[in-house]
C-alpha cells in the first residue's frame, strides 16, 4: 500500500460515516451479548417450570405488554421526528416513552410483583419469575436514565436532523428491552398450566 | 421531505397495529390452552417487526444518516 492509499484509509477511518457504521456495530453487538443472559434466563425457566407457569394475574400482563409496544411506537416517532429536524415533536414523543417506560415498570415492580401469591425465596416458580422480571425491569430502567438524557439534551437543542446519533442507539435500546418482552410475556404468562 | 415523514409515522403506526393485533391473538390463544409452539410463532413474527421496523436491522452494516 502506497502512501497516496494510506492517507485515504486514514481518511475514510475518521470520517462520520465510518464513525457511525462502528456505531451501528458495536451496538448490535452489545444486544447480542444481552440477548445471551436474557436467553439463559429463558432457558432456566423452561428446565425449572417446564410446561408449568407461575400463578400471575393475566390482565395485568396483558396491559404491561401493551404499555410496552405503546412505548416503542412513541420511541419511534421520536426518532423519526429528530431524524427531520422536528425537536418539540422529538422532545413530546420522547416525553411519552418516558412515562410510558415508568409506567410498565410501576405494573410490573409495584403491582405484580406485590401481588404475586408467592416470593422469590418460594420454590422454581419464585426463583425464575423475580429473576426474569428483575433483570428485564433494570434494564427497562436503564432505558428510562437514557430517555432522560435525551430530554434533558433535546430541551437544550444538542440533537439535529443531522446530529442525533444518541437519539438512535438509545431508540434501539429501547426497542431491545421491548423485544426481550415479546419472549418474556407468553413464556411467563400463558405457555404451559398454573404451578399447584 | 414532509411526505416522508408522513408516511414514515404512517409505517410506524401500521407496525404498532400489527403488533397490538398479535398480542391480543396471543392473549386469545394463550388463554385457551394451545399449543406453545404457536404462541413462539407470533413471538417471533412480533419481534421480526420491531427488529426489522423499529431497530433497523437492514442498517447495520451501512453508514447511512450521517449523524
Amino acid at each position: 500500500m502506497n502512501a497516496r492509499e494510506q492517507a485515504m484509509l486514514a481518511d475514510r477511518r475518521t470520517s462520520p460515516g465510518y464513525k457511525l457504521l462502528t456505531n451501528r456495530i458495536g451496538l448490535w453487538l452489545f444486544f447480542l451479548s444481552d440477548s445471551f443472559v436474557f436467553g439463559g434466563l429463558l432457558v432456566t425457566r423452561f428446565y425449572l417450570l417446564g410446561n408449568q407457569r407461575p400463578h400471575l394475574e393475566q390482565a395485568l400482563g396483558l396491559i404491561v405488554t401493551s404499555v410496552l409496544l405503546l412505548s416503542s411506537f412513541f420511541m419511534n416517532r421520536a426518532e423519526v421526528e429528530i431524524s427531520r429536524g422536528n425537536r418539540k415533536a422529538f422532545v413530546t414523543n420522547t416525553l411519552i416513552t418516558l412515562l410510558l417506560g415508568i409506567t410498565f415498570l410501576v405494573g410490573v415492580v409495584g403491582f405484580e410483583w406485590r401481588d404475586a401469591p408467592f416470593g422469590p425465596a418460594d420454590g422454581p416458580q419464585g426463583a425464575v419469575f423475580y429473576m426474569m422480571t428483575g433483570m428485564h425491569a433494570f434494564h427497562v430502567l436503564t432505558g428510562v436514565f437514557f430517555l432522560a438524557i435525551l430530554l434533558r439534551n433535546g430541551l437544550r437543542g444538542l440533537y439535529s436532523a443531522e446530529r442525533h446519533w444518541a437519539v438512535e442507539a438509545a431508540a434501539n435500546y429501547w426497542h431491545f428491552v421491548d423485544l426481550v418482552w415479546i419472549f418474556f410475556y407468553p413464556a411467563l404468562y400463558l405457555i404451559g398450566s398454573v404451578v399447584k | 421531505m414532509k411526505q416522508e415523514r408522513i408516511n414514515e409515522i404512517r409505517r410506524g403506526g401500521l407496525v404498532f397495529a400489527v403488533l397490538a393485533l398479535l398480542t391480543a391473538l396471543e392473549y386469545l390463544l394463550g388463554t385457551n390452552a394451545v399449543p406453545p409452539a404457536l404462541l413462539w410463532l407470533i413471538a417471533l413474527s412480533k419481534a421480526g417487526l420491531v427488529a426489522w421496523f423499529f431497530m433497523h436491522i437492514f442498517r447495520v452494516f451501512r453508514s447511512e444518516g450521517g449523524h
